[in-house]
């Protein structure tokens, strides 16, 4: 009924844009966003989460020569068991057994002097040639308590658990250092260096108590104890002292392992052949390999790390 | 009676009579859809001599499953042995929706696997953070990669733990959504006449006293407070194995006239206890979702805490780094800023902010959509499964394929229409 009859009348005013919705807020609290869904992801989604951020990154290269201290003990360890052999067999005798002792303790000495840093004084060399003096007493009274002492069980009995410690003693060896430490030293052992020890010492008095006669127990035990009392301390100060004199050493080592077991038996010698390369060229590359696989992730989500030490 | 809308059943181990997070979650959240007008069933294990089907409040009928706990309070796990049972409620209260929640339940995940084999709608909620690098861990995401494979629908209590449920599970993240826990407010009122803060300001600690919790951080925060400000005194409550060492810290400062040990509080007190602090203190090293905290805020207490970003407005919270020094700061800030703070408005603010009703409506979003997802069959579904792991993805098909047996061997021997239907009682008054 109003007609607007004073002229053309304005057309209506175009509708108002809808308010465009607020900005998405990674927040908990108040309820709902407007215009979201709670499915809602945006670019922010995962934005804090850090990949591979501890990650070692390894050359092939130094893997290989950091390697080469692990087939220098399986030498170590193979020429104990050829010495062992030669004796049950008969092929050396008392007197050379304790010639081959005295120059092992004498050469374990002088590299020992020889590439120490710290100045050696005349007490602790007193100390070290006290400690020697009372073990090889030790041994020599216990040996006949040696001798008797697996009398009543069968050989292959002994063989087995010979092998199977001396096993044992391999795998839980602690390659990077030594057990045995000069005094001072700020490490601990860990459990299993301990218990590899006490496995290869274990071994040592079986084969032992295999021998005829008491001299040959005594021999033989303070040999095998040397070795494996001693060797990795000796090795890890050649290793520490010069790099390039632990490599001479190690190949040295190899070499006089393969022409020993070579002259043994020839089954034997392919065996630790194939072994050595396991250990030093197919295990490097099998690591270097695997670690393209690595996926570390870190993020809000883990635990705080303490930064302060705890006392109890 | 109307029709209810949705029939919901709640599988989880862990329910009340214990307390705690999950338990609180699961219980208030079945209220709310009760109130909506949607039927809620809850599946448990029993619980000693509670056993069988109980009826709480609003009419929340409760199956207490004669399973016996036996680590951790979660039901052993067989496989297949729960198949009989949970298809026994799924068809007497016919159920359309089945809802598990916390991955570290067996019973969840396996009502889980047997729901989706006979073909319901299946949700889950997780109410936890888990690493990547411990055996633990990796074995418990493998198994939830498993639940989650063949999900319509996830749920997470905030953005960390979706961030981190997407990442262990490999789930699409537009299917996990983000709804958080609530507070009652209800119960949590300020106190009527609020503590003076001229003299004394009193800092209440609430959690349990363990490494995760961060008590190692309050044996170092505690003391250095105590020596800048004369006028503060501390009430922790809460129990654990770092008990013995607060004990030792406060033997050490001299400071038991001003740090008070209550032990474990039940939460039926834990509100009397809040009310008589001004600043609540939170010193977790990890938290997927803090509950405290709203508690603490909808008292009234002004809140410093750890790593709970985005669960409070800045102005009701202070923030600091797991480091004894950064707490030390935010606890001087909390002090300096606790005049201008007035709890009845922090309270009301809290209302809006959190509520349990909004909780369960974003939660029947959540079922709608579940319903809507297509029901595929089982050799569709088997090939979600293998994308799990080379090995893993194999034997996951297995296990599902000989479930599904199973499943048809049941229908044979008590056919569907031998179980008689439970009928819907209208407790609403």
């Amino acid at each position: 009924m109003d007609n607007n009859l004073a002229g053309d009348s304005p057309p209506p005013p175009p509708p108002p844009p809808p308010p465009p919705r607020p900005k998405w807020r990674k927040v908990a609290y108040g309820g709902m966003q407007i215009g979201y869904d709670d499915n809602y992801t945006d670019e922010t989604f995962l934005e804090e989460m850090v990949m591979n951020a501890n990650v070692v990154r390894r050359d092939l290269l130094k893997v290989m020569k950091d390697s080469i201290s692990i087939s220098q003990y399986l030498c170590i360890v193979a020429l104990v068991v050829l010495v062992w052999f030669h004796t049950l067999q008969s092929s050396l005798d008392e007197t050379s057994l304790l010639l081959l002792d005295l120059s092992l303790l004498a050469l374990g000495f002088l590299v020992l002097l020889l590439t120490e840093e710290k100045m050696l004084s005349l007490r602790l060399l007193l100390r070290y040639v006290t400690n020697i003096t009372f073990f090889t007493t030790g041994l020599y009274v216990l040996a006949p308590v040696y001798q008797t002492l697996t009398r009543s069980i069968s050989s292959d009995s002994i063989w087995a658990v010979t092998v199977s410690l001396l096993l044992l003693h391999l795998f839980l060896h602690d390659y990077s250092g030594s057990t045995i430490r000069a005094p001072g030293a700020l490490k601990s052992p860990s459990l299993t260096s301990c218990i590899s020890v006490n496995a290869s010492v274990v071994a040592s008095v079986f084969v032992a108590s295999r021998l005829p006669s008491r001299g040959h127990v005594f021999a033989v035990m303070l040999f095998s104890l040397q070795v494996f009392l001693f060797a990795p301390l000796v090795a890890y100060c050649i290793k520490k002292f010069s790099f390039g004199l632990h490599l001479g050493f190690s190949f040295a080592l190899m070499g006089l392992t393969m022409y020993s077991v070579y002259a043994l038996h020839r089954l034997f010698f392919v065996l630790f052949l194939v072994l050595v390369v396991v250990v030093n060229v197919v295990c490097p590359y099998w690591l270097i390999r695997m670690q393209e696989y690595k996926f570390e992730i870190n993020g809000p989500w883990d635990e705080a790390k303490l930064c302060f030490d705890i006392t109890d | 009676m109307a029709e209810p809308k949705l029939r919901v059943l709640m599988v989880s181990d862990f329910f009340f009579p214990n307390f705690g997070g999950v338990e609180n979650h699961i219980y208030y959240l079945s209220q709310c859809l009760l109130n909506l007008g949607h039927k809620v069933v809850v599946m448990t294990h029993a619980y000693g001599n509670r056993s069988g089907v109980r009826y709480m409040t609003g009419g929340l009928k409760v199956y207490y499953v004669p399973w016996r706990p036996f680590t951790m309070q979660n039901t052993f796990p067989t496989v297949y042995g729960t198949l009989p049972i949970v298809r026994t409620i799924l068809k007497r209260e016919r159920i359309t929706v089945v809802h598990g929640h916390q991955a570290f339940s067996t019973l969840c995940h396996e009502a889980l696997m047997h729901a989706r084999t006979m073909g319901y709608r299946v949700v889950f909620t997780d109410h936890s953070l888990y690493g990547f690098a411990d055996v633990g861990s990796i074995h418990m995401n493998k198994v939830l990669q498993f639940t989650l494979a063949d999900i319509d629908q996830a749920i997470c209590v905030s953005h960390t733990s979706k961030e981190n449920t997407v990442l262990r599970s490999g789930l699409a993240p537009g299917k996990v959504f983000m709804i958080p826990n609530a507070v009652d407010t209800a119960m949590f009122k300020p106190a009527d006449v609020r503590p003076s803060s001229d003299d004394v300001i009193t800092i209440v600690v609430i959690s349990r006293l363990v490494y995760r919790k961060g008590a190692d951080l309050l044996v170092e925060v505690i003391p250095e407070v105590c020596r800048l400000y004369p006028n503060v005194r501390f009430v922790v409550g809460g129990d654990g194995p770092k008990h013995v060492r607060l004990e030792e810290m406060r033997e050490k400062h001299s400071l038991q006239d001003r740090v008070e040990m209550l032990g474990a509080v039940p939460h039926s007190r834990v509100r009397s206890v809040l009310v008589t602090g001004h600043i609540f203190l939170n010193s977790s090293l990890t938290e997927a979702f803090c509950i405290a905290i709203l508690e603490a805020a909808s008292c009234g207490l002004l809140t410093v805490s750890t790593r709970v970003g985005g669960v409070l407005p800045d102005d009701m919270v202070v923030l600091a780094e797991p480091d004894p020094d950064d707490m030390v700061r935010a606890i001087e800030k909390a002090i300096s800023i606790l005049p201008s703070i007035n709890p009845e408005e922090m309270h009301n603010r809290m209302k809006k902010l959190y509520s349990w009703q909004d909780v369960a409506k974003r939660t029947e979003i959540v079922y709608d959509r579940a319903l809507k997802c297509s029901n595929r069959n089982l050799l569709e579904r088997l090939s979600r499964f293998l994308s799990c792991g080379a090995w893993a993805g194999k034997v996951f098909c297995m296990v599902m394929i000989i479930d599904y047996l199973l499943w048809r061997l049941l229908q044979l021997l008590q056919p569907d229409d031998d179980i008689e239907e439970a009928p819907d009682i209208n407790f609403c008054n």
